[in-house]
């Protein structure tokens, strides 16, 4: 029996490089953008993260919005304020539209709040607009309830802290498939040594309940494993280390995301075909690719 | 200096010699004028599907969307089981080239990933029904040879 396309929630890509944007010949079939992915359910649509590839979605959003009467509702998610997860939120056409409702969230945890963290970003000296001058209706909210319901859409959250000034992983659920977005974050150090640490072995035990059984993760794994101990520290994961982590937590389809500046297309397709079969026994396989920009997928 | 004097300077032998360096007897490097690189080669972009069927045909890609299916009603007839009747939908917009899935039984694969949509790159292998189709996109010359109908 074949499935719906209204049963399935459709998951894009519209940015995956993580750190700063990456644009020219070599980047061309992952994208440049910094990281944006929507996620759309019939109505219900969802955003996480405002990195530069949010710009792309609000050019296609607007001429959406332009054709209906009724105010678009968006959510746009927040995994933390780094500059590749917000940047793109200047440009994000649906803001400057009065038939745009648009609700961001993020984490309580900061040290100031959402808003004006996000405000100064647009301040006169490093934008030349304002954030009051969105049309749009724009609210900002710092999350406190445990799960979150978007129409059919569950969120539920968690705080990460192998990050330099943390970040939030969130799974999206409805009708039995679960999508889980959790980037910035460095695994190796949260499961390393696990036996001598009762801390790292909470958190870890806690990453692996929220991804398991995911039919998709998209997660940062920044670096390969020659590459990851110069950058210990930095809040970002290694390729096997995700990728055995996923395995073990009986993920289905795995999206690696966030990728480092320096990785030309060349570089990622050679990473891609090393470990795309790895990850399969006599029982289960996990389908491993590369995130790139422009790719659609039901979920 | 005009232009007919300035042909007339690199073309006879004689006052090339003038340019020569005297120790190695090699020609000095001229300045061209600068009007020598703003010109522009016309060049087109080309865009092909080569379809790993029986037939191994080539499909020239242009700006009208294609479909791809079963039927003989689809632009691009694949006849193999798997193959829907109309599997999906080649489209371009903004210089670029989509596959969509048209709600088939069995799927689109971009470099074995199953997708709804993609945007597609040069050498990205697709997959419809079990058929491999080899996404090929080129930049020519523009000239009477090549030039569109």
């Amino acid at each position: 029996m074949t499935t719906r396309k209204n049963d399935k929630m459709l998951v894009t890509f519209w940015g995956t490089r993580g750190s700063i944007s990456t644009p020219g010949r070599i980047t061309e079939k992952y994208g440049g953008n910094t990281p944006c992915v929507s996620i759309r359910f019939n109505d219900t649509q969802i955003i996480l993260d405002a990195g530069t590839g949010i710009r792309n979605l609000g050019v296609e959003l607007v001429e959406e919005i332009k054709r209906e009467d009724n105010p678009t509702l968006l959510h746009l998610f927040l995994s933390h304020t780094h500059w590749d997860h917000i940047q793109g939120l200047p440009f994000f056409l649906p803001s400057y539209h009065k038939n745009t409702k648009l609700i961001i969230y993020g984490s309580h945890r900061k040290e100031r709040f959402l808003a004006s963290i996000l405000k100064e970003q647009m301040d006169f000296d490093y934008f030349p607009v304002s954030m009051s001058s969105f049309a749009a209706d724009i609210s900002i909210r710092e999350m406190n309830d445990k799960v979150i319901q978007i129409g059919p859409l569950v969120i539920d959250w968690q705080e990460q802290v192998y990050h330099p000034g943390g970040s939030v992983r969130y799974k999206i659920s409805t009708n039995g498939n679960k999508i889980v977005y959790a980037t910035d974050v460095e695994l190796n150090r949260m499961f390393d040594n696990l036996k001598d640490n009762d801390i790292n072995e909470n958190l870890a035990r806690d990453y692996m309940n929220f991804i398991s059984d995911a039919d998709l993760l998209i997660a940062d794994a920044q670096y390969t494993e020659e590459e990851y101990p110069e950058k210990v520290g930095w809040g970002h994961s290694s390729v096997h280390v995700l990728l055995d982590i996923a395995f073990k937590s009986n993920v289905k389809q795995l999206a690696v995301f966030h990728h480092d500046p320096q990785h030309s297309d060349k570089f990622l397709d050679d990473l891609w075909m090393e470990n795309r079969s790895k990850y399969s026994s006599k029982d289960r396989k996990m389908d491993v690719f590369w995130a790139r920009e422009g790719m659609t997928l039901a979920i | 200096m005009g232009k007919d004097s300035e042909k007339t300077i690199l073309t006879n032998e004689k006052n090339l010699n003038f340019f020569k360096d005297e120790k190695t007897g090699l020609a000095n490097t001229q300045e061209l004028p600068r009007k020598t690189f703003v010109g522009r080669i016309p060049t087109v972009q080309h865009a092909f599907l080569e379809i790993m069927d029986e037939e191994k045909r080539r499909i020239i890609l242009g700006e009208d969307d294609l479909i791809i299916g079963r039927t003989s009603e689809c632009d691009i007839q694949i006849m193999a089981n798997n193959v829907s009747r109309r599997h999906a939908r080649i489209s371009y917009s903004n210089e670029e080239y989509r596959i969509e899935d048209l709600e088939s039984t069995n799927g689109i694969y971009v470099n074995g990933v199953k997708v709804e949509r993609c945007v597609l790159r040069k050498h990205d292998v697709l997959e419809i029904g079990g058929i491999k189709i080899l996404f090929i996109e080129e930049k020519i010359r523009q000239d009477n040879d090549n030039k569109k109908e």
